[in-house]
């Protein structure tokens, strides 16, 4: 089978979680298994990846930057309060209508492997800047200190959020984002915070 | 504490410096390796623990269990809607302040090792069962469908909460806190929510 570098790495990551779902822990899959099952030479996989950790790294890596850029071009056109107010409900509604089926899979792994972790802390961090400035621009006049906090909160629901999204069915989705977008707004409308 | 609790304090308190000393994955932790650089034998160090995940899952249940009791014991004992708003509040600052240095470590396995994964899903949904009961004393006259919405937001955002403190210092900690349980309450007191 001809494999175009972006289809084989497409299915280098299914063949990386098919396995998981198979009950297969993720110690017990290697380039190897998945090199077979995709029918290329180890050699060939090895091109794309160094191992199953460099797999689930990857496949976060792309799944983030392409929501970056998407969220970037909406802050590039943002002038007024409203457009950044606008730019960071975007970014969680994209986020949302972006989560793939195996989301679930991919946010154990996130959590899970080390080099995986690490991405996730410094986009973490890459993630709470974003909202920082939105929030500023969005919801002027906050004094530093309260925008720093509630910043902090907005980013420690958002994981905690993401969590629970990617358990549920794709209508509940929908229903939990407009909810939470509600929660975070009432929460950003409290100008002088506590 | 007696000598068989200390030999268990000290098995889990090397485990962990080891995980976190080396950066290491679960499945890079031997028990032989826990057992050498404790002095101890094998023998001794699995007559409290057979792997490594039974480590973290022990850990896991110690957490869960004493919020699990603390909760217990206060719904026993609310009589008012205000002991109700403070079992809530003081279940959060309970349950951050007996997070262990090493909760990052815990909670990685919680997203990954299957005991560790069913047990989150257990707590989790004990959490919501609670909260839930907890939110109707203490915040009354909400209706259903809104007390199932906002006990919602609030386990996730507690998982949010669990997740950054398990990554920060003990001062850290206890300051975002108290920024979230004011946000909570802010949210809590929306009564007929959005």
């Amino acid at each position: 089978m001809v494999n175009s570098p972006a289809k084989l790495k497409d299915r280098a990551v299914k063949g990386a979680v098919n396995n998981l779902r198979k009950d297969k822990r993720v110690e017990a899959i290697n380039l190897a298994l998945i090199a077979n099952e995709l029918d290329v030479t180890l050699e060939v996989l090895k091109n794309y990846y160094s191992s199953t950790e460099d797999i689930f790294l990857k496949a976060q890596k792309k799944d983030w930057d392409s929501l970056h850029r998407y969220w970037d071009k909406r802050i590039e056109k943002a002038k007024t309060p409203g457009d950044y107010k606008e730019a960071f409900e975007f970014f969680f509604e994209r986020f949302v209508e972006t989560l793939s089926d195996d989301a679930d899979l991919m946010l154990e792994m996130s959590c899970y492997l080390p080099a995986c972790i690490k991405y996730r802390e410094r986009n973490k961090k890459k993630v709470k800047k974003k909202f920082f400035s939105l929030i500023k621009k969005g919801w002027p006049g906050k004094e530093d200190k309260v925008l720093k906090r509630q910043t902090e909160l907005i980013t420690i629901v958002f994981y905690g959020f993401i969590d629970h999204v990617v358990h549920i069915k794709k209508a509940e989705r929908i229903k939990l984002l407009s909810d939470f977008r509600n929660m975070v707004n009432l929460q950003l409308q409290d100008r002088k915070f506590f | 504490m007696d000598k068989k609790t200390e030999n268990k304090v000290k098995i889990i308190n090397k485990t962990f410096e080891s995980v976190k000393r080396d950066n290491k994955s679960i499945e890079n932790v031997s028990l032989e390796e826990v057992a050498k650089e404790l002095s101890m034998p094998l023998e001794e160090l699995t007559s409290f623990f057979l792997t490594v995940e039974d480590i973290y899952l022990n850990e896991q249940l110690r957490n869960n269990r004493r919020i699990e009791r603390y909760l217990e014991s206060g719904l026993s004992k609310i009589k008012t809607a205000n002991d109700a708003k403070a079992l809530f509040e003081n279940s959060i600052r309970v349950y951050v302040e007996s997070l262990e240095d090493y909760a990052d470590a815990v909670l990685a396995a919680t997203f990954y090792i299957p005991k560790c994964l069913e047990e989150r899903n257990r707590m989790k949904a004990y959490l919501k069962k609670t909260f839930k009961t907890i939110i109707k004393k203490g915040w009354p006259g909400k209706i259903e469908t809104v007390l199932d919405r906002q006990t919602d937001l609030c386990v996730l955002s507690f998982y949010g909460l669990y997740e950054y403190c398990a990554r920060a210092n003990k001062k850290e900690r206890k300051d975002i806190a108290e920024d979230f349980i004011n946000m909570l309450n802010l949210h809590l007191q929306d009564r007929l929510f959005f």
